[in-house]
C-alpha cells in the first residue's frame, strides 16, 4: 500500500489530522510540543501527522503540506532498532512500531533522516510514537484514516507502481507540476509520495541523498549476527577447555589423595 | 532461608529475562502494534476508493474572523462540505490549487449544519462582557430583525415568538447604555437604495441591474465570483453598518460623547457580520463603524451569563431618535424584504404618494421559493422587473444565466446569502426541523409589519428628522461619506 499526496490538491482543511487522531485515540487537548520559527507545528506524541502551511517568503502561493512517516523502503529506524520494536511489514509497506518490544533507547529517533519518531515525554512508560499507515486497516485492504478522509482527493491510495505511474502521468500532462516524485527515490525510496507545482525546498522538504541509509552499515552490521554466534562458540569453547582441565585437576588431585591413604 | 536476594541471584534474574526476551522477539512474537484503538465514523470503514455520500470537512483558516472549529469536536461527518457546496455555492466553485486565501464568505451555514458543534461563531462575548463593565465606554447596541423572532427559542419559547420590547429590556438590564433598533436603519437604507435604485433607472442604465448589497455573505460572493458585476452591486452600506457610522456621528454629536469611546455593538443572526465590521473600506474617518457582533445564539449566552431571562424580563421600548422602525424595516429579515421595502418607497419617490394596497402585501416576492419574479408597476417609470434570490449556489445560477443571456431580464435583483434570508442565518438558534422554523419566523415578520402604525420607510418620523438635521437628502454629499461604501475585487485571491 501507497499514498500519493497532490499538493496542489489540498485546502488545508486538517481534516487528515483529525482522521489520524480519532483512529488512534490520540489527545486532542494536548498542546503542541514543537513549534516552528513560521508558525507551523511540527509533529509530536500526539500528533503523529500535521499540515504545514507555506505562504509568502518563497512563494506567494498558498500552500499545504501533509506532514507524516514517509514509510521507507529501507526504513533506518527499523534497522536501528536492535530489539526489533520497529518492522517492515513486507506485505502492506507499513513501517510498524511494536509498543512491547522497545526497550526505550530512541535510537530511531536519531536515524530517522526526516525526524519523523517522537517520544512521550510525559508519560510514566513512554513509548515511541509515529505513523503506523493505519496498520491495521491497510492489511484489511482498507485506506489508512487520513486518506479515507480527504475531500479533494489529494490523497490518494493504491499499489505504489500504479501511483507511479499516475504521478508521473499527472506530471506530463500539467506543465505546472514540478518534475519531480518526492518519495520516489529519496533514501533507497518511500510507501508515500508527493507531487507539486512549488519546489520541494519552498515547501521544507528535506533534501536528503537517494542512498538508502541503512546502505552505509549494511556491508559490516550484516556480520553482526555471526560474528556473535563464532563469539559465542569460543567463548563455550573456552569455558569447556576450563571446565576440562578443572575437572581433570580434581580428579588428579583425588588420584594423589588416594595414593597418599 | 533469608528473604534477601544474592547478587548472584540478582545478576541470574536479569539475564534469565534478557534471554528469555530475545528468545520471544527471535521467535517473530511482537505483541499489537501501537496505535489503531480508536474510531472512524462509518463512511470511512471499507476500501479508500468507493464512492461515498459525504467525506472531509470545509477548510477555516485560523484568521478568519466568522467562524472557528474545535477539532475535538469534529467527527468528520462532511455535513458542513454538503452545507458550503450544495447550498452555498462556495466549495468546490474555484480552482485548484489555491491562489492566495482558503474561500469562506463567513455565511455560517456549515455552523448551522455541524451536527457535533464543532464549527461555532467566533465569539465576540467575552469583549462586550469587558466593555459592559468599562465604565469609560458608552456601549451602544443595536437588533437586527430577524433576531427579534428567534431569540425567544433559546429561551424555551415556541418558534416564531416575536420577543423584540423583551429583547429590549433584557438588554437594558444587561447593562448596555443604548438600546437601538436596526429596523430604524433598515429604513434608511432603504431611503438611499430607493432614490439610489431611481436614480440608476432614470439617469445611470449602465448601473442596472441593481443588486442589493445589505447582506455581507453575498457582497463578498460577488467580490470573489462576479467581479464584474461590482458596480452593480449598492453602494449603500448594509443598515448595522449605516447605523454603527450614523451612532458614531450624529449620535455622539448629538450626545456631546467622544466616539472613540462609543462601544457600538450589533445583534444579529449573522456570522457574516463578524467579517463585514472589519472591512476597511466601510470606516469613516479612520474609525470602524461597528466594534463587536454578537449572533443571536451569543445574544442568549451573554444574558444568562447576567442571569437574565427572557420570560420574565421586563419590556421596554427601543431608545428614541435611533429606535423608531416601519413594517418596511422590520421585514428585511426575510427573503423579499427588502425589495417589497424598497419597492413601497421607490413608489412614494416616483409618484409622490403611497403604494396601493397590494404593494404593501406583495406575495410574489415572498415565501422560500428560491428564485420568485415579480413586476411592480409604478406609475412614470413603467414596469420594473424584479427577482428575489436566496441561498448562493441559486445566485450562482441565476448569474451564470445572466453571463450567458449577455443581459438581465430584471432591473433589481435582491440576494441573500442564507436559504430565508437573515431568519434563516448563520447564527441563529438551531433547530432539527430548519424549514418549519424558517417558515414560523417568517410568518412573525410578516406579523409585526401587518401590526406596524407605519408600512414605509419614508413614513418614520425619526428617518425624516434625522435627514432634516443630519444628512440633508439622500444621496446628498453627508449621506454618501457615512451611509456609502466601495467593494473590493477579490476574483484573484481565488481565480488566476
Amino acid at each position: 500500500m501507497a499514498v500519493l499526496v497532490d499538493i496542489t490538491k489540498c485546502i488545508g482543511c486538517e481534516g487528515c489530522t483529525v482522521a489520524c487522531k480519532r483512529y488512534n485515540n490520540l489527545n486532542f487537548k494536548a498542546k503542541p510540543r514543537n513549534v516552528k520559527d513560521d508558525g507551523n507545528v511540527e509533529l509530536d506524541d500526539n500528533r503523529w501527522t500535521v499540515i504545514q502551511k507555506f505562504h509568502g517568503e518563497k512563494n506567494d502561493k498558498l500552500r499545504f503540506v501533509k506532514k507524516q512517516c514517509l514509510h521507507c523502503k529501507e526504513p533506518a529506524c527499523a534497522s536501528a532498532c536492535f530489539s526489533k520494536a520497529i518492522q517492515k511489514d513486507e506485505k502492506t509497506g507499513a513501517v510498524v512500531y511494536y509498543p512491547d518490544l522497545c526497550v526505550g533507547c530512541r535510537y530511531c529517533l536519531v536515524a530517522c533522516p526526516y525526524s519523523i519518531p517522537k517520544y512521550q515525554w510525559n508519560e510514566q512508560f513512554p513509548q515511541v510514537s509515529k505513523c503506523q499507515m493505519c496498520s491495521e486497516r491497510v492489511s484489511k485492504g482498507d485506506a489508512p484514516a487520513c486518506v479515507s478522509a480527504c475531500t479533494t482527493g489529494a490523497l490518494m491510495s493504491g499499489d505504489r507502481d500504479e501511483l507511479l505511474k499516475k504521478a508521473h502521468e499527472i506530471i506530463n500532462s500539467d506543465s505546472r507540476y514540478i518534475n519531480h516524485i518526492y518519495g520516489e527515490y529519496e533514501v533507497g525510496g518511500a510507501e508515500w509520495l508527493y507531487i507539486s507545482d512549488v519546489p520541494f525546498e519552498d515547501l521544507g522538504f528535506k533534501d536528503v541523498s537517494n542512498v538508502p541509509v541503512t546502505s552505509y552499515t549494511k556491508s559490516y552490521l550484516s556480520k553482526v549476527p555471526g560474528l556473535a554466534a563464532c563469539w559465542a562458540l569460543f567463548l563455550s569453547g573456552i569455558a569447556f577447555y576450563n571446565y576440562r582441565v578443572d575437572k581433570n585437576r580434581k580428579s588428579h588431585d583425588d588420584d594423589d589423595q588416594d595414593k597418599e591413604g | 532461608m533469608s528473604n534477601k536476594m544474592s547478587r548472584r541471584k540478582f545478576l541470574k534474574v536479569v539475564a534469565g529475562s534478557g534471554v528469555l526476551g530475545f528468545g520471544v522477539m527471535a521467535s517473530g512474537c511482537k505483541g499489537k502494534p501501537s496505535g489503531g484503538d480508536g474510531w472512524v465514523s462509518s463512511q470511512y470503514e471499507g476500501k479508500g476508493n468507493f464512492p461515498v455520500n459525504l467525506k472531509g470537512r470545509v477548510a477555516i483558516s485560523a484568521t478568519n474572523p466568522s467562524i472557528e472549529r474545535d477539532d475535538e469536536k469534529c467527527i468528520l461527518c462532511g455535513q458542513c462540505v454538503d452545507a458550503c457546496k450544495n447550498v452555498m455555492g462556495v466549495y468546490g466553485n474555484y480552482p485548484l490549487p489555491l491562489k492566495q486565501e482558503i474561500a469562506c464568505v463567513g455565511c455560517g451555514q456549515c455552523v448551522m449544519q455541524c451536527p457535533s458543534g464543532a464549527i461555532t461563531e467566533k465569539s465576540h462575548v467575552r469583549k462586550v462582557l469587558d466593555a459592559l463593565d468599562d465604565d469609560t465606554k458608552h456601549v451602544v447596541v443595536q437588533t437586527a430583525p430577524a433576531t427579534k423572532v428567534s431569540l425567544g427559542e433559546e429561551f424555551g419559547m415556541p418558534q416564531g415568538t416575536s420577543v423584540g420590547k423583551k429583547m429590549a429590556g433584557a438588554l437594558k438590564a444587561a447593562g448596555f447604555d443604548s438600546v437601538f433598533d436596526t429596523c430604524f436603519a433598515a429604513d434608511l437604507t432603504i431611503m438611499e437604495e430607493a432614490s439610489e435604485f431611481v436614480q440608476r433607472l432614470t439617469k445611470k442604465k449602465d448601473e442596472i441591474p441593481h443588486l442589493t448589497s445589505c447582506c455581507p455573505g453575498w457582497v463578498k460572493y460577488c467580490e470573489y465570483f462576479y467581479p464584474e458585476l461590482m458596480h452593480n452591486l449598492s453602494t449603500c452600506k448594509s443598515p448595522q453598518n449605516m447605523l454603527g457610522a450614523t451612532i458614531k456621528s450624529f449620535y455622539a454629536e448629538k450626545m456631546g460623547i467622544n466616539p472613540s469611546n462609543i462601544v457600538n455593538v450589533s445583534i444579529m443572526p449573522c456570522t457574516a457580520k463578524k467579517f463585514e465590521v472589519g472591512r476597511e473600506e466601510l470606516e469613516v474617518d479612520g474609525q470602524q463603524d461597528m466594534d463587536y457582533v454578537l449572533t443571536t445564539r451569543e445574544l442568549a449566552v451573554l444574558l444568562k451569563h447576567k442571569g437574565i431571562d427572557l420570560n420574565t424580563v421586563a419590556e421596554a421600548e427601543y431608545d428614541s431618535v435611533l429606535g423608531e422602525s416601519t413594517g418596511a424595516g422590520r421585514i428585511f429579515g426575510a427573503t423579499g424584504g427588502v425589495t417589497e421595502a424598497a419597492v413601497r418607497t421607490a413608489y412614494y419617490l416616483a409618484t409622490g404618494s403611497n403604494p396601493p394596497a397590494d404593494l404593501l402585501d406583495w406575495k410574489p416576492v415572498r415565501g422560500m421559493q428560491s428564485v420568485k419574479e415579480a413586476v411592480a408597476g409604478i406609475p412614470g417609470v413603467g414596469a420594473v422587473n424584479i427577482a428575489v434570490c436566496h441561498g448562493l449556489e441559486n445566485a450562482r445560477q441565476l448569474l451564470d444565466g445572466i453571463k450567458t443571456a449577455g443581459s438581465s431580464k430584471w432591473q433589481f435583483i435582491e440576494f441573500m446569502a442564507c436559504p430565508g434570508g437573515c431568519i434563516g442565518g448563520g447564527g441563529q438558534p438551531k433547530s432539527m426541523d430548519a424549514v418549519e422554523a424558517k417558515k414560523k419566523r417568517i410568518e412573525a415578520i410578516y406579523k409585526e409589519d401587518t401590526g406596524a402604525a407605519k408600512r414605509c420607510s419614508h413614513d418614520n418620523a425619526e428617518i425624516q428628522s434625522i435627514y432634516k438635521d443630519f444628512f440633508g437628502k439622500p444621496l446628498s454629499e453627508k449621506a454618501e461619506k457615512y451611509l456609502h461604501t466601495t467593494f473590493v475585487n477579490r476574483h484573484d485571491r481565488l481565480f488566476d
